[in-house]
């Protein structure tokens, strides 16, 4: 049951130190733009989170890029902003000590073949609404986040896009619920990240002798015979978690479990 | 089991709020700092920007920028109150000019009402002009109505005085007629008379014709012997009367010696007239006779050589003529005839010219023949 408080606020209060700069080759200035510093929730995605930066840079450039998609780079590689900023950090960056992250901010030469186009934030809306439908449908078979009411969805929305913990959580205990007859999720949405993108399967939570599976079960399904380390939400969980626990408690907003795969 | 449980539970507890205290907490206040200095920084310069702004505002504003603070509050003040002196200069100035103005205006409406008054002066005094004009025009009027009063009256009175002479012209006229009447009477009595008496002499030239030559020569003599008289008679007026007789004349030598150089043989004899011939005259100039008639007839003759032609008949007179003469010059004829008028005809076309009537005359003649010509 999704009641463990402690761990789900210590999750949602995950929060990264981010240094924002602006391209030099952009910046039309004499002055060069200082660096805008921003603590940004791990669970929420770039999109929400970049106006200030965004309104900061601007008049930093040339007036015919100003109404240009700002997009965001970090060690010669666009940042997909339809990850979680936590999974893309935890992709990104190995060790700590690189802390603050240091982003590079671009108005010119949209890479359209690497990242998705946003043209706003309806568009990361329906990308996050689909992903959280598709997590229903593998844990319920979609019959409660269809049963929901457009005001719980936008309940939902906008307590991700606030950093509302109670008023997402409030909701999405729903979500999280098993029904009555089942003592577990149908299957548990997981999505694996390697370098070149990630990997999903239907796995359920438990094996055909009712025991609960683990996240050795899952590591052994996902990659058999390859010894491999799971990290999500920057640390690397036990080895003996329960699979339904971990979705339970250490899902993102979209109910998936984002667990980065280090070899 | 339930401690396998809680050791891994504990384990992810734990890991997470390492990580909570390396990646957020250590930089949580450092990032909530920054942002609060960076948007100081930005207030900041957004309020330099408008100070600037306001700063260059006022410099433009101002012209000299004052010294202190308090120094340019007083600044200000002394440039308002220079510009409100100024403006107010501006107005003076504005204010005497239009004095000038006004006063030049006054000027010109003064000269102009002079020349008004000096207008009606002139009207005045050609308006007192007029009237004394009037005055005497009407004094002439008057004048001249009394002229006119008196003229009116005076002709008046010579209407009434005509009037009167007509009256007194129509009853000499009547009486004129009367004695014409009278007159008329008296000729019809006289002719009557003279016709009486040319019976008897008819009656005695009968007689005489019966009685012989004798007779005849006795009558011849008689009548000779009449004529004779008569012809006595009438020298002896002329005698008596010395008066018609010229100087001249009596020194030509005509006068009582041409007595001897009476005609004694008729040259011509001819009828004239029917009944007495009262008149004869010779022309002053050609061999004419002329001749009055009882008839009433003035006839013209030319005699030569023992021989008479008939020139003319002048006729026009109502009774006989008694008398004829010619003028100076042989061109008009007299003639004095019984109707109390005497008539003037020209000798060359034989018509009458002049007819007038004269009361009482014995006899007529040109008065004087020169004084006529002349």
């Amino acid at each position: 049951m999704a009641n463990d408080r402690e761990i789900l606020r210590e999750v949602w209060e995950g929060k990264l130190p981010i240094s924002f700069q602006l391209d030099p080759d952009e910046v039309v200035e004499l002055q060069q733009p200082d660096p805008f510093y921003l603590m940004v929730p791990r669970l929420s995605y770039f999109p929400l989170v970049t106006d200030k930066v965004r309104k900061h840079f601007l008049r930093y450039v040339a007036n015919d890029k100003q109404d240009r998609e700002m997009w965001l780079e970090y060690d010669g590689q666009p940042m997909k902003w339809h990850y979680p900023i936590g999974v893309l950090y935890d992709l990104l960056i190995t060790s700590d000590d690189q802390l603050p992250w240091n982003i590079t901010v671009h108005f010119d030469k949209f890479p359209e073949n690497q990242i998705y186009k946003f043209s706003n934030k309806e568009t990361v809306e329906s990308y996050f609404m689909a992903c959280l439908k598709e997590a229903d449908v593998l844990k319920h078979r979609g019959q409660i986040a269809s049963n929901m009411q457009k005001k719980d969805h936008n309940q939902l929305w906008l307590g991700l896009q606030n950093d509302k913990f109670d008023q997402f959580w409030a909701v999405n205990r729903k979500l999280m619920e098993v029904s009555q007859e089942q003592e577990h999720f149908k299957y548990i949405p997981f999505k694996c990240y390697l370098d070149d993108g990630y990997r999903q399967k239907l796995i359920k939570p438990v094996d055909e002798d009712g025991r609960r599976k683990t996240l050795q079960d899952l590591i052994n399904e996902m990659f058999p015979g390859k010894n491999v380390v799971i990290k999500t939400h920057g640390m690397i969980p036990p080895l003996e978690t329960p699979l339904q626990w971990m979705s339970e408690h250490l899902s993102y907003p979209d109910n998936f479990l984002h667990l980065c795969v280090q070899t | 089991m339930a401690t396998a449980e809680v050791n891994w539970r504990e384990e992810i507890l734990t890991k997470l709020q390492k990580r909570n205290k390396i990646q957020t907490h250590c930089f949580q206040d450092l990032i909530a700092q920054h942002n609060k200095i960076f948007d100081n920084v930005n207030a900041l310069k957004h309020e330099n920007l408008q100070l600037s702004i306001q700063n260059e505002k006022l410099r433009v504003d101002g012209d000299r920028p004052a010294g202190g603070g308090g120094d340019s509050r007083l600044h200000e003040k002394i440039q308002i109150l220079e510009q409100k002196l100024l403006s107010q200069q501006e107005e003076l100035t504005e204010l005497h000019r239009r004095k000038g103005e006004n006063s030049q205006q006054i000027i010109d409406l003064n000269a102009k009402l002079q020349e008004k008054e000096k207008f009606l002066m002139a009207r005045d005094i050609s308006l007192a002009e007029n009237a004394a004009k009037i005055a005497s025009l009407q004094a002439e009027i008057a004048l001249f109505d009394r002229n006119n009063k008196e003229l009116n009256l005076l002709n008046e009175a010579l209407r009434d005085e005509h009037q009167a002479l007509h009256l007194a012209f129509t009853c000499l006229e009547d009486k004129m007629r009367k004695l014409q009447d009278e007159n008329r009477q008296l000729l019809d009595r006289l002719m009557k008379y003279k016709t009486k008496d040319a019976d008897r002499m008819n009656e005695e030239n009968e007689n005489f014709l019966n009685d012989g030559s004798k007779q005849l020569v006795r009558s011849t003599f008689g009548r000779f012997r009449k004529r004779f008289a008569k012809m006595q008679k009438e020298i002896e007026e002329a005698c008596r009367d010395t008066r018609g007789v010229s100087p001249e004349d009596l020194q030509e030598g005509y006068g009582p010696v041409c007595q001897s150089t009476i005609p004694t043989k008729a040259s011509v004899k001819f009828d004239a007239h029917d009944g007495e011939v009262n008149a004869v005259k010779w022309s002053p100039v050609d061999r004419l006779v002329a001749t009055g008639g009882a008839d009433r007839k003035v006839k013209l003759w030319e005699i030569s050589k023992g021989a008479c032609e008939s020139k003319g008949m002048l006729v026009g007179s109502n009774a006989g003529v008694m008398a004829v003469d010619f003028d100076a010059s042989g061109t008009m004829i007299l003639g004095a005839s019984n109707d109390y008028a005497s008539r003037v005809w020209t000798v060359a076309d034989q018509r009458l010219r002049v007819s007038f009537f004269v009361v009482m005359f014995e006899s007529i003649g040109f008065v004087s023949n020169a004084a006529h010509h002349s």
